[in-house]
Formats: structure tokens, C-alpha cells, sequence
């Protein structure tokens, strides 16, 4: 005579078949390319929706162990510099693979000039990811006022702005929200800045650009982004 | 008062010490035991050199190729019609970069390469405020036009080794052009005036004899970038120089690349080579 299984054995079985189609689901998103925007930190920045994880973050040279040797190692004074574990932080060689421009008026390389110990202090002006912070969904993390890090003593010579205040009375006010209604930071869009002062991009436009609206600023690039929209 | 152990709780606890003490021997096993082969640093071993010397090299290749750009570029060819100007990247615009913009040109150049060079150009009389001195630099500027001699420091929020060497007027046109211009804030410049000065900064305080080859081919071949952008923008020109062996001083005419490295290479390479060879024979070189 056979024995009838337990009551409790079909809730086993269900529970053995919903895990294991959950570990399944965990190893397609960890191993499916396409799946990869699952587990990445925040949404992608504007323009940067199509990379891929590997674009920007490079895997650390090494095996794991030999990079957790290292780190031993540097902890303990033996090694002069650290290494970095699974993958190398994200720095300016991987945002200049797509960004890379003979011109720019505010280069990010430019920061790393000794003077700069203000506006690198500031904002980190000398990264980047500074200003650019990634996973955020927007255009530019930094804050519209980030001019004033620099431009505080700005002493404009044969002054271009005409029916407005001067660049001088701007700064002495404060008026650091009207910077990029004029000026495009890095100089990247075909266009020149505006003569009229009324003829400035509103507030409101320029924040609605750093956060990653339509650009007020047009769309005919200079040096067009090599990969990615603009 | 305590409690007297019992020989189980002793068992737990010499157990539980048991597995602590094997997982701390495996985890130094994996983190120290001689295998797998240590994880390189970046530099290769070698002799190194303080990075002051590499920066008196660079400084000094630097100067030639301005000076040869301005001397045998850039004022020959005005007075053969052609144009120099700072915004010279401009689509409408049918010109080559001034000197300033050459330099400024070969520094942007280097940023592309995987060297973590830095060059900029500064001055306490600057046409573009955005180049003006201050804080350490201003100070160093001061300092070097007292002595003369070109000043090393560190920028110590970023880790890097610092240089400043004097800037001055290698030309006639330089002073004229400057004093001239209306953003200028001094119109008394004149011939061997320090005008400004060329800030060079590098992450290490070492290098090695190679690794400072690699810089000082790095400084060059950006050069030959700059180069061959101007040549680029010369065939958007409506009325384009010849492009070969000749020189502007011989009539409408620029060199190829080839002829403008070689001449540059000529001006150069044995002071280069000279500075290498007594780097060998210095006692702070380290073996």
C-alpha cells in the first residue's frame, strides 16, 4: 500500500520552482548585456541613454585577488599607490573617448592649473564627473551659479553687452543665474553669445537645459559627440 | 560572582575561536601569500630623474618651437599677406593661430594623449583675464621675475609637481601686436621682456628615463597636431600658400610638416640630447 505524500510537499515544490525561476531572472539581468540598465545606479544622463555599462567603466587591471594583494599591501605601506578593485573609477579619459574637442572654452584640463585650487575646491572643476555626475538622468548635476567660483574679479574690457548691465554690475549684483543665458560653458554649440541683454535665454530655459530639456542654445555642434546624442 | 565554564560552553568557545582563527589564516593566505605576481605599480623600474629636470627639457623645446613658429611662421608670413589670429578656428575665419594660441593649441594636444602633461600660459599683464596669475602662481611670477630663475612648486591640493619658466618677448611683432592690442592691459612691451610665463605640472616628483623620452616625444608629436591643424584650416583658405620645402621669408609659401619638424628638430634635438646625456652624469639621478 502506498503512503500519500505529505500535505505540505506541492507548497515545497511551488517554492523550489518560484526560486528557481527567480535565480534564472537574477542571471539574466546580470548576465543579458541589454538587461544592464536593471542594476545601473540611476537613470542615464542625458544624451547617454545607448552605452553600455563598459563604455565608461573599465574593468581594473589584475585578478580580483591580485588587486585585493595590492590593496593589502598599500594599506600596509609597502605599495606606493592604491589599486583600484573590479573596476577603475570613471575619470576624464573615458568622458573625452566621446567628448574629445580641439576647442573649448572652458576645457576641463585647464582646471588642473595650480590657480584653480579654488575652483577645483569649489567644484571640482578639474573632474568631469564634477559637474557631469552620472546615473542623475540630467544634463548637468552642477549648480546654474558655478561661474562665481571663478569670474568674481571679471573685468571685461570694451564691454559687448549693450542696452543692459555691465558684465561688472552682473557680478557686483550677483547675478550669476544670467551667465549661461549668454554663454554656452564650453563654447560647443555654433553661435555667437547675444549683444542685446533682453535677448538672454530665461533663467528658467537654461535650468530646464541642465537638467536635461531642449537646448536653448541649438543643436548645431562643433564638435559633435562621437557616440550617444547630443 | 562568575559563573564556573562548563565543558561544553569550553567546546563552543574553542571551536568558535577555531573557525575565526582559519578564516583569518585563509584570508591572509589569499591576501599575502607570494602567488599570484604582484600587481605592477605603472612605472618600470630604471633609473629616474627629478622631474625638474624633465620640466627645464620641455621648457626649453617649448621656447624653440614658439620661436620658430613666430620668427619664421608667423611674422614672415604677415608680411606676405597671410593672417594670424586668436579666434583662427572660427569657420569664416582664414587664418593661423597667433603664438599664444599655438602653445595653448600643443597643450590642449597633450590632454588627448595618455601623458598626464600639463602646460598653460599665464601672464600678470594678460590680454584674456582668464590668464591672469594669482594665488601660487601669481606669487611664483613674482618671485622668478626678482630672480630670474624659474620656479618649482607643488600644487599640493592635486598632488602636482609644478614649473614656471620666464616667457619672453622672442620678437619684434610679439610687442607690437601685444601693445596694440585693445584688451590689452600694458602697451609698453618691448623685445626680451617677460611677458609672462609657461606653468608645466606633471603627478610625479620622479621619473624615470624613459617614461621622461615618453613626455618630451609627447610634447612633439602634439606640436605636429598643431601643425597639421593649421595646414588643415590652410586648405579652407580662398587664396591658399603653397604648401612644400619654402618658407613664408622665401614668398607665398608654408612648409610641409615634415620640413617644419625637421627644422624644429634641428633647433632642438643636441640641446635635448645634451641635457640627457649630463642627467646620466648627475649624482641625484637614482640607480
Amino acid at each position: 500500500m502506498s503512503q500519500s505524500p505529505p500535505p505540505e510537499r506541492p507548497v515545497k515544490i511551488a517554492a523550489y520552482v518560484v526560486g528557481g525561476l527567480l535565480a534564472l531572472a537574477a542571471l539574466a539581468v546580470l548576465l543579458l548585456p541589454q538587461l544592464e540598465r536593471v542594476y545601473a545606479k540611476g537613470p542615464a544622463n542625458t544624451g547617454h541613454e545607448t552605452l553600455g555599462c563598459a563604455d565608461c567603466h573599465i574593468k581594473a587591471p589584475g585578478t580580483p585577488r591580485q588587486q585585493l594583494q595590492a590593496k593589502a599591501q598599500y594599506w600596509l605601506g609597502r605599495r606606493e599607490a592604491d589599486a583600484a578593485f573590479g573596476h577603475t573609477s570613471v575619470g576624464n579619459p573615458q568622458c573625452t573617448k566621446c567628448h574629445l574637442r580641439d576647442s573649448d572654452s572652458h576645457p576641463v584640463h585647464r582646471f588642473l592649473e595650480p590657480r584653480f585650487a579654488d575652483a577645483r575646491a569649489d567644484l571640482g572643476a578639474q573632474n568631469c564627473v564634477s559637474c557631469h555626475r552620472e546615473h542623475q538622468g540630467v544634463r548637468v548635476t552642477a549648480p546654474q551659479t558655478s561661474c562665481k567660483s571663478c569670474h568674481q574679479e571679471l573685468d571685461v574690457k570694451n564691454e559687448p553687452i549693450l542696452n543692459g548691465p555691465s558684465h561688472q554690475q552682473l557680478v557686483a549684483q550677483q547675478a550669476w543665474t544670467t551667465c549661461l543665458g549668454c554663454h554656452d560653458f564650453h563654447g560647443n554649440h555654433k553661435r555667437a553669445a547675444q549683444k542685446q541683454f533682453n535677448d538672454k535665454y530665461s533663467e528658467s530655459a537654461v535650468r530646464d537645459y541642465l537638467a536635461g530639456g531642449a537646448s536653448p542654445y541649438g543643436h548645431d555642434m562643433k564638435f559633435p559627440a562621437k557616440k550617444g546624442s547630443q | 560572582m562568575p559563573t564556573p565554564s562548563t565543558p561544553t560552553s569550553s567546546k563552543r568557545a574553542f571551536g568558535k575561536a577555531a573557525i575565526w582563527g582559519g578564516a583569518f589564516l585563509l584570508a591572509a593566505i589569499y591576501l599575502f601569500a607570494s602567488r599570484p605576481l604582484p600587481l605592477a605599480e605603472g612605472q618600470t623600474a630604471g633609473r629616474t630623474i627629478p622631474v625638474e629636470k624633465l620640466f627645464r627639457i620641455l621648457a626649453a623645446e617649448q621656447v624653440a618651437a614658439r620661436t620658430l613658429w613666430t620668427a619664421e611662421i608667423v611674422n614672415p608670413g604677415l608680411q606676405r599677406g597671410m593672417k594670424f589670429d586668436e579666434n583662427w578656428r572660427e569657420a569664416d575665419m582664414q587664418a593661423g593661430p597667433l603664438p599664444a594660441l599655438f602653445l595653448r593649441e600643443t597643450a590642449t594636444a597633450i590632454q588627448k594623449t595618455q601623458v598626464p602633461l600639463g602646460l598653460f600660459l599665464g601672464s600678470d599683464y594678460p590680454i584674456a583675464q582668464s590668464n591672469l596669475f594669482t594665488g601660487v602662481q601669481a606669487a611664483a611670477f613674482q618671485k622668478m621675475r626678482q630672480t630670474g630663475e624659474p620656479q618649482f612648486f607643488k600644487a599640493t591640493d592635486i598632488g602636482q609637481q609644478s614649473a614656471m619658466f620666464a616667457d619672453h618677448v622672442v620678437a619684434q611683432g610679439c610687442a607690437t601686436c601685444h601693445n596694440e592690442h585693445p584688451k590689452s592691459p600694458k602697451t609698453d612691451w618691448k623685445l626680451k621682456d617677460i611677458m609672462g610665463a609657461t606653468t608645466w605640472s606633471y603627478p610625479k616628483d620622479k621619473v624615470t628615463l624613459e617614461e621622461a623620452l615618453q613626455v618630451i616625444a609627447t610634447l612633439r608629436a602634439s606640436m605636429g597636431v598643431v601643425y597639421d591643424a593649421y595646414l588643415t584650416k590652410v586648405a579652407t583658405f580662398d587664396q591658399r600658400p603653397e604648401i612644400g620645402e619654402k618658407w613664408p621669408r622665401d614668398g607665398y609659401f608654408i612648409p610641409t610638416r615634415k620640413v617644419f619638424l625637421a627644422e624644429f628638430e634641428k633647433r632642438a634635438s643636441a640641446h635635448t640630447a645634451d641635457r640627457l646625456i649630463h642627467i646620466l652624469d648627475d649624482p641625484t639621478v637614482s640607480h
